[in-house]
């Protein structure tokens, strides 16, 4: 074509370079410290191995996945962790302007190639590398000390995303709650009532994977654990009978979407089954009722299904569109898909859902 | 001059269930329904279309005359445009496009509905692209 040079010179990878030097920084600054720390986990049937530097990432950070511990073997993915207060080693310089970020937000820069993807949020400052198809990432943080509330609710989630995606595996926007391995995802944006109906389930002595975020294996339909924290706002703590044991030391915090909401570790919650994965049934939307005494449970056509479960999904993670679309419109084409108005009385709501996954079968 | 072709917008992504299209927009985070025969048009519009090729394929598909069916295309296409789902395709490849074969249809008003419950999530919480200069651009 004409003005076209006959050999065009190859863009740099910006994404993979920026990859390569935080591994060095993390390299660096586990050697300084004397080698890193490890946990394995089993999480979502792959085997994931989180490297860390220094107690206080492991503590602060790393609790809410102990329930998925394993024993040290060859890991599928690998996340290694570092901060810079308790190592010294920055992270390699950005590669783009500062975002402002305004008071409860946290707008995200991201530099992505074919091969590597960096996510750096303005507000968490939490910085993330990954190479996606090679299961490997490396997440990094300014003061392990003072870990932002989003990243406390939601620890390493990107890296986590775009490691588990690569891997069929869809990070959703959904709760799982069951009984005898098989359960519904509870779906829905923040505030309709998804926690509440998860935890709830969980005190009637049901299994419960997740409250907000679960993985979703699209082959199996299996629902996978992630974390065991639950967030809730105080409302829902009190009409719950939350014990104060099982409430996050830092309270109630404000939240990107709305009310204040507390980290509740579901592990300390009698009764509570925490499970490692439900295999999927039925898609439940929750809707917060004006006052009806009991729940009611409705059909909704496949594609209200998805109108509940796909927008949430896809817009809060920002990337795999497409293939993450598809994934939950199989979904609701291979389970049926419920609306739950929910009552007042959490006992009567759980009650709703058993009854409907034991008529499910 | 010839009439103009559209196209999905690539910005969108969208699955249809059910007979019923869901479409979210990954630039503005608002979602859309799109139900009655509205699916049949998007089926064409995937593969890039005018308006009286659109208007064509409907009328060998489904049971109504052709100004219903022509005034109905016409609305849709003016508010797929409105909210960004549709482009004009600049430049249209070869297409074909196939009408009913079939028994037709009764005819039903396509319905399109908007959903920006998403919206202030967005907002919150932007992703900004950084090009291979280094600076971002905002996705939104």
């Amino acid at each position: 074509m004409l003005g076209q040079p006959a050999v065009q010179a190859a863009q740099p990878d910006l994404a993979n370079e920026y990859f390569e030097q935080l591994q060095e920084r993390y390299e660096q600054a586990a050697a300084l410290r004397g080698g890193a720390g490890t946990l394995d986990l089993e999480m979502a049937g792959l085997r994931l191995r989180l490297r860390y530097v220094g107690e206080s990432l492991r503590e602060a950070l790393l609790a809410p996945f102990d329930h998925l511990a394993c024993e040290a073997g060859d890991p599928a993915l690998t996340i290694s962790l570092f901060d810079t207060a308790s190592t010294g080693v920055e992270p390699p310089p950005p590669l783009w302007e500062p975002i402002a970020a305004a008071p409860g937000t946290n707008p995200v820069a991201r530099l992505r190639s074919e091969r590597a993807c960096v996510l750096a949020a303005a507000g968490s400052r939490a910085l993330t590398a990954a190479l996606p198809a090679e299961g490997v990432a490396v997440f990094h943080l300014p003061d392990a000390a003072a870990i932002p509330a989003s990243e406390r609710a939601a620890p390493i989630r990107e890296a986590l995303q775009l490691l588990m995606a690569a891997r069929g595996r869809l990070m959703t926007h959904a709760g799982a709650v069951g009984r005898g391995g098989c359960g519904v995802l509870l779906v829905g944006r923040g505030g309709s009532g998804k926690s509440t109906l998860a935890l709830s389930c969980a005190l009637a002595g049901m299994e419960i994977v997740a409250d907000d975020y679960s993985l979703l294996e699209s082959e199996t339909l299996l629902a996978h654990a992630i974390q065991s924290t639950a967030k809730l706002t105080e409302d829902s703590v009190e009409r719950l009978g939350i014990p104060t044991g099982a409430i996050d030391a830092a309270g109630f915090e404000p939240t990107l979407e709305g009310p204040a909401k507390a980290l509740v570790d579901i592990r300390g919650l009698a009764f509570a089954g925490l499970s490692r994965q439900l295999e999927i049934r039925a898609v439940v939307a929750p809707t917060v009722s004006l006052g009806e005494a009991e729940p009611v449970v409705r059909a909704i056509s496949a594609a209200q299904g998805l109108r509940a479960v796909a927008p949430s999904t896809i817009v809060q993670s920002g990337f795999g569109g497409e293939s993450s679309l598809a994934t939950l419109a199989d979904l609701v084409r291979r389970v049926p898909s419920y609306e739950l108005e929910l009552s007042p009385n959490p006992t009567a709501n759980a009650a709703a859902v058993d009854r409907l996954i034991g008529d499910l079968g | 001059m010839s009439e103009p072709r559209f196209r999905l917008s690539p910005e969108i992504v969208h699955e249809t269930v059910d007979g019923e299209v869901v479409a979210i927009d990954l630039l503005s985070g608002s979602y859309y329904s799109l139900a009655g025969s509205g699916p049949a048009v998007w089926e064409v519009l995937a593969g890039g279309a005018s308006e009286p090729e659109i208007t064509a394929v409907l009328a060998s598909r489904f049971e109504a005359d052709a100004e219903t069916i022509a005034a109905a295309v016409s609305t849709l296409l003016s508010q797929l445009r409105e909210s960004n789902l549709i482009v004009i395709d600049e430049q249209p490849g070869e297409v074909s496009i196939a009408g009913g074969s079939g028994e037709k249809t009764p005819f039903e008003a396509p319905r399109l509905e908007r959903y920006t419950d998403m919206k202030d999530y967005f907002l919150l919480d932007p992703i900004h692209e950084v090009d291979t200069a280094g600076w971002p651009r905002p996705a939104a």
